[in-house]
């Protein structure tokens, strides 16, 4: 029996997930362990310097907890964003079977960066919390609702970056380059009320700082801050998600057809 | 160009070098997509069949075939096909070592094994019909055959000799890259060779 359209795309996107996770993990001892420890490390090491060596504190939220908040959604952001930019050239030789198409490659990536970066979210949030840190979740639902939102706008700046990659090539090179200062703009180091108010307006443009504030806002309560809106989020998510599927939609079969391109 | 290729027939695709045969293969295929254009069918198509392009290299034969299982088949028969492969392309315990400590006769054994684990109504068969050692171009064949007899085949190759076991129909590429479809393959052969001016060599 023919299976549908829907179970062909679940089944190449479950194939593809545990092909990536095999591909990065699977050569070494402990194996799949490594794809929570690496990220883990690595901002155990960023809390320990900012933390406890600089001595970094805040008036209305923990610091670990504020710093935890902000550079996770920044890394499943531009681990999503950034990979996308040369998907096709990286999955080449998988477009010779036919039920893989070029938009499952970036959701199989999707999803395993947001399972591997939600597992070390919940890790470090228990570790910050044994050690004494005070946090509560007062508000899962927008918690949840702000990180999914960002999971769904990251894979739709994926797909528009894929079809600018795959157009136009250079895009490979100048993408990462506009892409870091984004690092500094979205309120991952600073909240974003210790910028004075005139500069909101520019700020606030950014989705990103959204997504990090709210979600702060969602595990501290006291923590308020004026200005960002789940609404805002939610509507640039919309927004960002028709055009990354129409220009998709558009460039599908382009993008598989493989055009040599003469030297002139 | 404008063809009807007509059901249940095995077609060659002949024509010179650079033609654009594989090409064709492939956007019939639907692997790759032309200019512009359609390519209509009911039927399922394979991937060119000994393809080894889609491994990966620092994965296991294993964990490769169970890669292509999970795109083509049900959850349920997954086992079955891995296990079909692995009797299939002999290869023992390198199965379960990385594809990139494989030599090249190891890897289209396990991409032979792999097109031969699903059932399509046509199969691309793009210059491979046996590779390895004596005995295993033997079962290669057999099997080819046995596949034969209930889906058909498309084929590129410039072996006259498998062209003419397999198939029975043919699409000529001319030099002004004009496609015809001829019924009857000797028909093919014959104007290829004259406009190939190779009736002396054959």
């Amino acid at each position: 029996m023919a299976r549908s359209g829907f179970e062909v795309q679940q089944a190449v996107i479950k194939a593809l997930f545990f092909r990536e996770i095999r591909t990065r993990f699977g050569k070494y001892r402990l194996g799949y362990f490594w794809a929570v420890l690496e990220p883990a490390a690595h901002l155990l090491v960023l809390l320990t310097i900012f933390g406890f060596v600089m001595h970094r504190t805040m008036p209305d939220i923990s610091f670990p907890v504020f710093l935890l908040n902000g550079i996770i959604p920044y890394f499943i952001f531009s681990n999503i964003s950034t990979r996308s930019v040369g998907a096709i050239e990286a999955n080449q030789g998988l477009f010779n079977y036919r039920p893989v198409k070029p938009i499952d490659t970036i959701l199989a990536r999707a999803l395993l960066e947001s399972v591997i970066y939600v597992t070390v979210y919940i890790l470090l949030m228990l570790v910050v919390y044994m050690s004494g840190e005070y946090f509560e979740i007062t508000n899962l639902l927008k918690l949840v609702l702000s990180w999914s939102l960002l999971i769904i706008l990251s894979c739709a700046i994926g797909l528009i970056f894929m079809v600018l990659g795959k157009t136009i090539p250079e895009t490979q090179k100048f993408l990462p380059i506009f892409l870091k200062p984004l690092y500094f703009i979205s309120a991952i180091m600073f909240p974003l009320h210790a910028v004075p108010k005139e500069y909101w307006p520019y700020l606030l443009w950014n989705p990103i700082l959204h997504a990090v504030e709210l979600s702060r806002e969602a595990v501290m309560p006291g923590y308020i801050s004026d200005g960002v809106s789940l609404e805002y989020l939610g509507l640039f998510t919309l927004l960002t998600l028709f055009i990354g599927l129409m220009l998709y939609r558009t460039r599908e079969e382009a993008m598989l057809t493989s055009r040599l391109k003469l030297k002139t | 160009m404008n063809i009807e290729l007509p059901t249940g027939k095995n077609i060659a695709l002949i024509g010179r070098n650079g033609a654009g045969k594989s090409t064709l293969l492939r956007i019939i295929g639907g692997i790759d997509r032309p200019d512009c254009g359609k390519v209509l069918t009911d039927k399922t198509i394979s991937w060119p069949v000994g393809l080894s392009g889609g491994f990966q290299g620092s994965l296991t034969g294993r964990e490769n075939v169970k890669f292509v299982s999970r795109l083509y088949a049900k959850e349920c028969e997954l086992t079955e096909k891995i296990s079909f492969v692995e009797q299939f392309a002999e290869l023992g315990k390198y199965f379960d070592m990385p594809i990139k400590s494989y030599s090249s006769g190891m890897k289209s054994r396990l991409g032979f094994g792999l097109s031969m684990a699903f059932k399509f109504d046509y199969y691309l068969v793009d210059e491979v019909t046996a590779v390895g050692d004596a005995s295993f171009k033997y079962k290669c064949s057999k099997l080819f055959k046995s596949c034969h007899e209930d889906s058909n085949f498309l084929m590129v190759s410039h072996n006259l000799n498998s062209l003419k076991e397999y198939c029975n129909s043919a699409l000529f590429i001319d030099r002004e890259n004009k496609v015809t479809y001829f019924d009857s393959l000797n028909e093919a052969l014959e104007i290829y060779k004259t406009s190939e001016r190779l009736k002396s060599c054959l």
